[in-house]
Parts: C-alpha cells; structure tokens; sequence
C-alpha cells in the first residue's frame, strides 16, 4: 500500500516537473532581454553578435532549444553556461545546492532549537509577562525583512563587535567549526521568521494538547511536571510541526535568495539571482528544477514520516 | 600626406617616464624597457609571502583577454597575463610602455619593430618567443570563433616573424590607436596568451588561463572566488610580492565593505560612489581613485520620436545643470565634462576647457531660446528609460527630470530591469536614457565608434558624415597635436548636434585597508598588484 502511493506521488511529481520546466523555460524566453547582448558588454559588433548567438543555439525556435534542453537533461548534461562556460551539473548541483542545503538545515536547527523551548515555556506560562514578550518577539520576527535583519547583523556582530565573520561559506564538511561560524549570522537571519513560526504554532498546539485526558491522567499518576509537558506533550505536538516545516520550505528555500546575497553565500539563490539577470536560460532551468524537486522531495518524506510519528497510523490494512 | 617623424612621435610617447634625454640616446636601439633588468633570469627573484584577499563586486565573464567585455575581468586577467604593450602612469600623464617587449620601435610610419625579452616563459613552461606573439594577434585578427575585438586589428596586414625574439607587425596605414588597440579599455588585443593552452583549452580558455604574469590562475568557483598563485618564475625582478591572491566574487557591495572594516578582506577592485563617504570615515582603509577616461550622458534619440528635431536636442542639452547633477547624482565626486574628451588622456584633454567657449553646459536662457526655436511648443511628453544599472543607478533620471520641466518638456521615468534596458537602448527603442563610456584612453575609442554613422554602438542614430570623415583623417596622423585639431572639430560638431548632453567625468575608486602596501594606481581601472605586499 505504502508502495503504491509512493509510486503514486513519483508520478505526480514528474509531472509537477515537467509543467515546471515548461513554465520556467516559457516565461524566461518571454522576457525582455538577450543573453549574447549582456555577455558582449558594451563594445561589440553585429558580427560577434550573430556568430555568438547561432553558436550558442540561440537563433533557433523556442520548441526545438526547449527539447534540446529537456533530452539533455534527463540524460543528466545539464548543459554549459554561455558567459562563464562552466559545466551547469558540477556548477548547480556540486557546488551551489551544497551551499544552500547547509544554509536551509542550520535554519531548520536554530528555528527548531530556539521556536520550541520558546513555545514550549509561552504555553506553560501561558497569559504571563514572559508569554506577552514571546508574542511580541514573534510578531517582530514574522514581520522583520531578513534583508534588512541580515545587514543589522553584520554591522552590529560582525563590524562593531567583530565577534563573526561576515561573509563568505565554508563548508562544514571538510572543516565543521569554521563551517559552523560561517553558518551563525545567515543561519539566525534566515531563521527569525520560521523561530517565530514556530514558536507561535508550538505554544498553540501545546496549549491544546495540555488540556487532552492523557496529561491530566499523566499528571494524576504523579509524573514530574517537566516530564509531563517534554514527554508526553511535545511528543504530541511533532505532527503538525513537521507538517508545517515541510510546508514552509518553499518560503525557506525563497529565503535563501536574499540571505546569501547579503552573506555572499554561493548558494542556489545567487546562483538564479545572476542567472536571471544575465538570462542565462539553462542555468535558471537547473536551479527551477533542483528546487522544485527539493520541494516536492521533502513533502513526500513529510508525508512517509508520518507513520513514524504517530503510531495510530502504522498498518491500517 | 608630410613625412612624419615616427621616432618622435613614439619617443613622445615613451617621454613622460624615461625622460627626453634617456629617449633620445636611446632611439638608435629603439626604446629600452623601462624594466630592463628582468632579462637576467635568477636574479633578483622575489620572495613571496602573505594572501590578499580582495572583493570583485562586479560580474566577470571570463579570463580569456581577447574575449572579454568587461573590465572587472581585466583587472583579474593583467595579473596573469602580459601584452606586447602596457599602460603605465606617473601621477600626471598616461603612457604606454613596451610589457613582454624589451624594445619597441618604429621602422616607417606603418611598420611597428617589437624586440621581445630573452627567456620569458608562460605558466605552462612553453616559451614566450614571437611565434607566440603571433598566435595571439591572429587569434584576434581571425580566430574561430570570432574575436570581438577583432575590429581592432582590421589595418594589420601581416605579422612578420623575423628572428625568435623579433616580431614586425606591417599595417596598411599609419594606426595611432595602436597602444590602446594592444592594451586599452576591454579589448586587450595585445594580450599574449600560450597558445599551447589555446590550443588545448579551445572556448574553455577563459576558465584555464595561461599567461606570463605575476600570479598563475589555480581555480574559479563560481559566484564564490577566484585563486591566483605567485609565479615565481616571474620575469620582471622582484615581483610578485604575494604568496597568493584570493578575488572574492560578491553581489553586495555594503557586504563587501563590511568585510574590509571587519578585516575579512583586505580590499575592494571597485567601490561605487556611494560607499565612498563611509570608506572616507573609516581611518584603517585608503581610496584610490582619480577622474578616468569616461564620461556621461543623456542620449537622445535622433531617428524617431520629438528628438529628431536638433533645436529640441540643442535645448535639452543646455538645460542640464551640471553641478547640481555633480552634487545629488553622483554624490559630488564627479568632474562637470564639457566634450566627451577626458583627463587622462594625455595631450589631447584640455585643463583650459571650462573656459575655452568649447563644449555644452548649463544656461537656461540659451536652452530657453533653442525650446523658442522648436517645431512643436506646446508641452512635449518623453519616455525616459532607467534600470538599477551603471554607477549610480536611477539618480541621474531622478535628477534630470525637473530640469527638463524648466524647458517645457514633461518626462515620464520609467524603471525597467537591466537586461530589457539593454535590449530597448540596443533597438532604439527610448526617447531619453543616461549611459557611460569608460575606460577609454584615446579620443579616438571615446567617440568614433560611439558616434560613426550607423555604426554598431550609436544607439542615438546620429548621422553625421562630416564627423566620420574627421575621424577617419585622425586615425591615420601619428603627431598628437594635429590628431588632436580634428578631433576638437569632431567633438564640436557632436556638441553642437547634440545627440547627447553630456554630464561628468567620473572617478572609479578602489579601496585597500592600510596593510595592503605598494599598490600602484593606473586611472584606467585596473588592479595590478605586481608590487603589492601585505604587512
């Protein structure tokens, strides 16, 4: 049963892709403006012009370039970029996507790490001062712009107080503490809005679930309070958590455009920033498509983790 | 034509850093390379240390030289690579020096001797002799794929390989532009590459260039950085200083600025003209940076549109306040320019123009009875184009606009993304737009094929076969007085019709904090750092 739907959702996501695809490749023809005339730069002549845009395939029909592109890439040559002829597979997917999957997994761990104790604590103390300053402080961060919110950061903890670097990405994988240092800044930037998601859907849910006949049967069993509310209620409340977080990737993954322009990450985001200004065609279908793929990937493993977290979901035959 | 005295006019050029007696003594043997010493391989070798990091705010397309169109490239590529030619500066005047040449002479006014250094070796350990040399300028002239600086070599008719260190390049007619066409602006045409790596490379040259340069080229992540290593095998003496050479590659220039103050890095290769005054306020950190080859304008379009009427032109182009433009537009750094002819280039720029009569500048009356003269006096509605692009983005639009309501003309901003502005200025497509040439180092680059009738970069469509003709007799006349009397014409034909109203000669600064020592600044936008050392 688990298979089928598996297969079932499979399909449905190749044909997410393909509309994708189509859409992405459609529009960015449709828009104004063409690649050889940025790669010339200012001083060129109409020769160099029309020989760079037969070499590059340009001057064919939109149908023929779109096919081209699409056989190639199933077969896994994602192509080479027109201005800096790089290899658009190593480019996108060894070098970028890396990048952003750190940033995006260090601001799932702060936003869970600091969102949950905060909810947590908000509902327990539920109507106090400490729950008031939680709401506000969520409220703030939901509306804050992480662009602007990421150059605070900068200035304040790394230039004034020089306790951070302020750029630049090293990859945890070959040095974790670097990596780690590098990730502080644009992690907590990118993170506000879902820490303060998160810490508004955990004090409602906890709310709920505390008043469920389980805790008051926890608690009449003379269970310390802190076991009460760690165990048996945030165990409760994993469900529509990740529920959310998968849903929210997407505002996650949109996130990451800004944050690692501001940190100079070379992530996915900037990697579609230029290459939409610099209407690189089959750079930006790269990125579109490891994106939609993430997004679709993680809400399939969102929906088989269920099971796993609620056992009353487990064998239904 | 009258005989020209070639020798002279090249030792006129060489004369602001040798001297005029140096010159002369040594015009037998042509002229001697300023840096003669490097042709003692293993002496005087340097020792190299420390690891500049610098931020490159800018996009870079690739590092092959003879493809690029875009300076922040160059300043990468001049540290890996070395042309026929350089552009070297003492404070004062601009002059081209012979670079992998050791000597380089005139035999008759359109043949040009250059006697190439012994022993010079590209990173890949070919050598750098003249069938080298050669293969370069071919690869300019007519390689596969075409070249677009090939227009640059057009009057080379044959290159001459006389022994392995002497190369004759025969022109069909006397070519003045030739030092800028070898090392000027974005076309490098002089560059020399190894042709072994061209070869081998093909179009992916530009990820894996091999030059003679200080610095070897070791890797490009994209959007991340770009690693240069010391070539210690470098043949002038005592370069490199540095060990290695990090170009970080950013998108955000606040960003870029705050790792310099929080000592991340140690530099910027540009810094625009709005963090200036934030760089100014910072004490560990000096500016580089003077009025360069450029200039701005409002460009008008002559082909369709209320344009086309040239008193309407005339009027836009008086009514510009320059000094204020100065002030909130480029934050008051900027230099009022009169004609498209800029200060760095030496002989031809003149320091009197304010008050030489020639050029345009503001006066409201003389723009008010050009409006009196137009076809149509009723209000007249524009479309100017602006995009978040060039130095200063959407200002000069913000700022111009008021002053064309003082004449009568209505403009209508509209704001559009860079590359559909491209494409728009590129067909013609606009009323008004503002634009910058940069990086030009003689008259000819900073006007003839911006201006040339039906040429590929008049976006105005201007048509004007007189100031093709001045232009054309220019190229050809070697002396810098009489080359500089037509252009004076030309250029004032051009204010006059007034396709543009000019606006300002702008300086392009570089940033380096105070323990980057040694660098050598060129107003031509470039970052060499073969005598840079950190401390």
């Amino acid at each position: 049963m688990l298979l089928v739907q598996t297969l079932g959702k499979l399909g449905q996501t190749l044909v997410v892709l393909f509309i994708v695809s189509v859409a992405t490749f459609g529009l960015l023809k449709l828009a104004p403006g063409d690649p050889v005339q940025i790669m010339l730069g200012s001083e060129y002549s109409q020769e160099s012009y029309e020989s760079l845009t037969a070499e590059m395939g340009l001057d064919r029909p939109f149908l023929a370039q779109y096919a081209d592109w699409a056989l190639n890439f199933v077969q896994g040559d994602w192509g080479t970029s027109f201005v800096a002829r790089t290899d658009i597979f190593t480019y996108a997917f060894k070098e970028a996507l890396p990048v952003t999957l750190t940033l995006a997994s260090f601001s799932l761990v702060f936003a869970v790490l600091i969102g949950v104790p905060l909810g947590v604590l908000s509902a327990v103390k539920k109507d106090t001062a400490f729950d008031a300053g939680s709401a506000v402080f969520a409220l703030t961060g939901t509306a804050f712009p992480s662009f602007l919110l990421g150059i605070l950061l900068i200035w304040f903890f790394g230039v004034r107080l020089g306790w951070f670097p302020v750029m630049g990405y090293v990859s945890p994988w070959e040095d974790f503490w670097t990596g780690v240092y590098h990730m502080i800044l644009p992690g907590l930037t990118l993170s506000t809005y879902f820490i303060a998601m998160i810490t508004r859907l955990t004090r409602a849910t906890l709310i709920e679930v505390l008043d469920q006949p389980y805790i008051a049967a926890a608690r009449a069993r003379g269970e310390p309070g802190w076991r009460v509310i760690w165990v048996h209620g945030v165990r409760n409340i994993a469900m529509p958590l990740v529920t959310i977080l998968g849903l929210q990737l997407g505002t996650l993954l949109q996130g990451t455009v800004l944050t690692e322009t501001v940190f100079n990450l070379p992530g996915i985001g900037q990697m579609l920033t230029s290459a939409v200004l610099g209407r690189e065609y089959m750079v930006v279908q790269a990125g579109v498509m490891m994106t939609a793929f993430l997004f679709i990937g993680v809400n399939l493993l969102v929906d088989l983790s269920y099971p796993i977290l609620d056992p009353r979901l487990r064998d239904r035959k | 034509m009258t005989q020209v005295d070639h020798k002279k006019v090249l030792a006129e050029r060489l004369s602001a850093r040798l001297g005029r007696r140096a010159v002369l003594k040594g015009l037998g043997a042509g002229i001697v390379a300023a840096t003669s010493a490097g042709s003692f391989p293993g002496i005087a070798r340097a020792q190299q240390s420390g690891h500049l990091k610098i931020a490159s705010v800018k996009v870079i397309d690739t590092l092959d030289p003879h493809f690029t169109g875009f300076l922040s490239a160059i300043q990468i590529i001049n540290n890996i690579h070395n042309g026929l030619l350089k552009i070297a500066y003492d404070g004062e005047k601009v002059t081209f020096e012979p670079d992998l040449a050791e000597t380089w002479d005139l035999e008759d006014d359109k043949t040009h001797v250059f006697k190439l250094r012994e022993g010079v070796k590209f990173h890949d350990g070919t050598p750098c002799d003249a069938e080298a040399v050669k293969f370069s300028l071919l690869r300019v002239k007519e390689g596969e794929p075409k070249s677009p600086h090939a227009w640059k070599l057009e009057l080379l008719e044959e290159i001459e390989v006389v022994d392995p260190l002497t190369v004759k390049l025969h022109f069909s007619e006397p070519y003045a532009f030739l030092p800028v066409a070898l090392t000027g602006s974005t076309g490098r045409a002089g560059t020399i590459v190894s042709p072994a790596a061209a070869q081998k490379y093909g179009t992916d040259y530009g990820r894996n260039p091999v030059g003679t340069g200080p610095f070897k080229f070791v890797s490009w992540r994209e959007n991340d950085a770009i690693e240069l290593e010391a070539n210690t095998e470098y043949f002038e003496p005592d370069m490199p200083k540095l060990e290695r050479v990090t170009f970080v590659l950013m998108n955000e220039a606040s960003t870029a600025l705050a790792a310099l103050m929080s000592g991340q890095i140690h530099g910027m290769t540009d810094c625009p003209m709005q963090l200036v005054d934030q760089v100014d306020a910072f004490p560990k950190a000096t500016l580089y940076g003077e009025i360069e080859g450029n200039y701005t304008f409002v460009g008008m379009n002559c082909k369709k549109g209320p344009f086309t009427d040239i008193n309407l032109r005339r009027a836009v182009a008086w009514a510009l306040d320059r000094e204020k433009l100065v002030k909130q537009a480029y934050f008051g750094r900027a230099q009022q320019a009169y004609t498209p002819i800029s200060p760095p280039m030496s002989g031809f720029f003149d320091p009197e123009i304010a008050t030489s009569g020639r050029g345009q500048w503001f006066d409201l009356e003389k723009a008010k009875e050009f409006r009196a003269k137009a076809e149509n006096q009723d209000e007249i509605e524009v479309t100017y184009m602006m995009a978040e692009r060039g130095p200063v983005g959407t200002r000069i639009a913000q700022t111009v606009a008021p002053m064309l309501a003082e004449i009568g003309i209505k403009v209508k901003l509209e704001l559009i993304e860079p590359a559909a502005w491209l494409k728009r200025r590129n067909e013609g497509d606009f009323d008004l737009y503002d634009f910058e040439w940069v990086a030009d180092l003689d008259p000819d680059e900073t006007i003839y094929p911006e201006f040339k009738s039906d040429g590929a970069w008049n976006f105005c469509g201007w048509v004007n076969t007189q100031f093709d003709d001045l232009c054309k007799q220019a190229q050809v006349i070697l002396e810098t007085e009489e080359r500089a009397k037509l252009y004076y014409a030309a250029e004032d034909l051009l204010m006059d019709e007034a396709p543009i109203a000019i606006m300002a000669h702008m300086p392009i600064y570089k940033v380096f904090s105070d323990k980057v020592q040694g660098f050598n600044y060129i107003p031509a936008d470039l970052v060499n750092l073969h005598t840079v050392s950190l401390t």
